[in-house]
């Protein structure tokens, strides 16, 4: 989850976020660049006399315009790729669905056994000390750690969003229809993510808990919902 | 858990309110000898030239051109230490999964060896 006044990205868990972690880095330095060229011609500017003889320009002209050029391909050939990479959907190991409503998420994994569950917030007052607040599920999403993972998302009354941003993940939940995403979750841990499109409400507090467990303490967890 | 977060913000430091030189691998290093190379492209073009507003112009130049430069290498670096960090990952996992079984690649490899000789 993020920090107290975080402005950056999460710590990346899934291998798309740690591309993008990346594209980002990359984004920011040629960001830097520009900036850097915009303030020195701006103090170069408001020290230069206002008057000039020049009827044309052709070099900076084209200085100008073959160099935004070359920024542009820069940052477009790396965006494009993982675009494609995020397309990409290997044999998943597991199907998840997540459906919204106002105001909780339900989840049903349908692969191997009919398990269903709703997961809604933690009220405060029902809160354990140390736990955060309006963050927390009394239901968590349970997957598999470093295998792909295809969630189906939709919602059963209005538009919802599902988003994780650790893992890279924020698809849309439109009624009647179905958007698929997928994410391979690269080490284990609790991952913190909130309902990202306004749905009402209680639209802040409908949050989503993804919990990576290495495959035995998967298979404990089902076999324990499935019995119960 | 909940009281983590107040040192770790605490260790960025944003350059210009948006770069994290701290955290992000290699933007240190890049802003550092970019400020180098600014400073000795600035210095030597004056020393050569005795021009004050083109020096300025060419340290300008140097900084964006050393940092863009040595940041581009860094990162191709690391990404060739990160694809093999993954390879050597997984291929210790494969020898302690596999290891004495039909799918050990020694075996396979030495099988092959005393079937070429």
């Amino acid at each position: 989850m993020a920090n107290h006044w975080q402005l950056g990205l999460q710590d990346p868990s899934s291998s798309i976020m740690e591309e993008l972690v990346e594209f980002h880095d990359h984004v920011v330095i040629v960001a830097l660049a520009i900036c850097s060229l915009v303030l020195y011609l701006l103090a170069h500017m408001l020290t230069e006399k206002l008057s000039s003889n020049a009827v044309d320009a052709q070099e900076v002209e084209l200085i100008w315009t073959i160099l935004p050029a070359i920024v542009l391909v820069l940052l477009a050939l790396p965006s494009l790729q993982i675009l494609y990479m995020m397309d990409e959907i290997d044999e998943p190991d597991l199907t998840l669905k997540a459906i919204g409503h106002q105001w909780y998420w339900s989840y049903e994994y349908t692969d191997f056994k009919d398990l269903s569950f709703d997961s809604y917030m933690v009220p405060t007052p029902d809160l354990p000390n140390g736990h955060f607040r309006l963050l927390e599920v009394d239901h968590r999403v349970v997957i598999p750690m470093e295998s792909p993972i295809r969630v189906i998302i939709t919602a059963g009354d209005v538009l919802h969003s599902w988003a994780v941003p650790t893992l890279g993940v924020k698809t849309d939940a439109i009624p009647g229809r179905l958007n698929q995403t997928s994410f391979i979750t690269t080490r284990p841990g609790i991952f913190y993510g909130q309902c990202s499109e306004i749905c009402g409400a209680n639209h802040s507090y409908m949050p989503i808990v993804v919990e990576s467990t290495p495959l035995p303490h998967f298979e404990a967890w089902s076999s324990l919902l499935s019995s119960s | 858990m909940a009281g983590e977060g107040g040192s770790e913000a605490g260790k960025s430091f944003k350059l210009l309110g948006f770069l994290d030189v701290k955290n992000v691998p290699c933007a240190r290093e890049s802003v550092l000898y970019g400020s180098v190379g600014s400073l000795v492209l600035g210095l030597g073009h004056f020393l050569a030239t005795s021009r004050v507003k083109r020096s300025c112009d060419v340290a300008v130049g140097g900084f964006i051109c050393t940092m863009l430069g040595y940041w581009f290498y860094c990162r191709y670096n690391l990404a060739k230490h990160r694809i093999r960090q993954r390879m050597l990952k997984e291929g210790m996992r494969n020898k302690i999964l596999f290891e004495g079984s039909s799918f050990d690649p020694e075996k396979k490899q030495a099988d092959s060896e005393r079937s070429n000789s």
